[in-house]
């Protein structure tokens, strides 16, 4: 009952992120390149989100566990990776961003791209975990 | 790391499954496990050598010089 419920969560949050960036999309006049390459990572988060979402769905239905010993590790490992991600992007990006486009990255947009490259690194580590099995 | 699971597996004539089924893990892991790319928590183990009817030292077989 408890996986049914994370899994309607689940795609509740992922329903309304689509919306909400779709509204986003559509209302904006002219997109700018780092507005784009933002809505392209969130994209791939979500689409990642949906994903994970259709392999615990499918899991429910075949009556197996949604997370067993092996993913819970999986979720610690990458979760630490993405922490890490975090950290480097934290001090990275404005650095980057400022020698290679002589741009100095606001505070909200590098909050943006830590949360970001903290969620891609994280699915990205989460996904080769799950498909290697280390 | 080998591992007897797939033939003990075919004894019984369980699918991976079938035995993620028994024990409450997903297929996936029986099969890394079968692979040699996971090691099982020593309660997985046990869990399995009781699902297989066997024990963990005629399931598992840990090469000498893996550390």
């Amino acid at each position: 009952m408890k996986d049914k419920i994370g899994i309607l969560i689940g795609i509740g949050i992922a329903a309304a992120v689509i919306v909400t960036l779709s509204f986003f999309v559509l209302n904006t006049g002219n997109l700018e390149l780092n507005e784009i390459s933002l809505i392209g990572i969130v994209l791939i988060l979500v689409v990642f989100a949906i994903y994970i979402l259709w392999d615990r769905i499918k899991n429910v239905r075949k009556g197996l566990p949604v997370q067993d010993e092996r993913l819970k590790l999986t979720n610690y490992k990458a979760g630490y990776y993405g922490f890490i991600g975090a950290i480097w992007s934290a001090v990275f990006a404005p650095l980057a961003i400022d020698i290679l486009f002589d741009y100095e990255l606001p505070g909200h947009l590098v909050t943006a791209v830590v949360v970001l490259v903290s969620g891609f690194v994280f699915a990205a580590s989460y996904l080769y975990m799950y498909w290697k099995g280390k | 790391m080998k591992t007897r699971m797939k033939e003990l597996r075919a004894r019984y004539d369980l699918t991976q499954e079938d035995l993620a089924k028994k024990i409450g893990v997903r297929r996936e892991t029986i099969l890394f496990i079968e692979k040699g790319k996971y090691n099982p928590s020593l309660k997985l183990a046990h869990d399995i050598a009781k699902a297989l009817q066997t024990t963990i030292d005629d399931l598992f077989n840990f090469e000498d010089d893996e550390r």
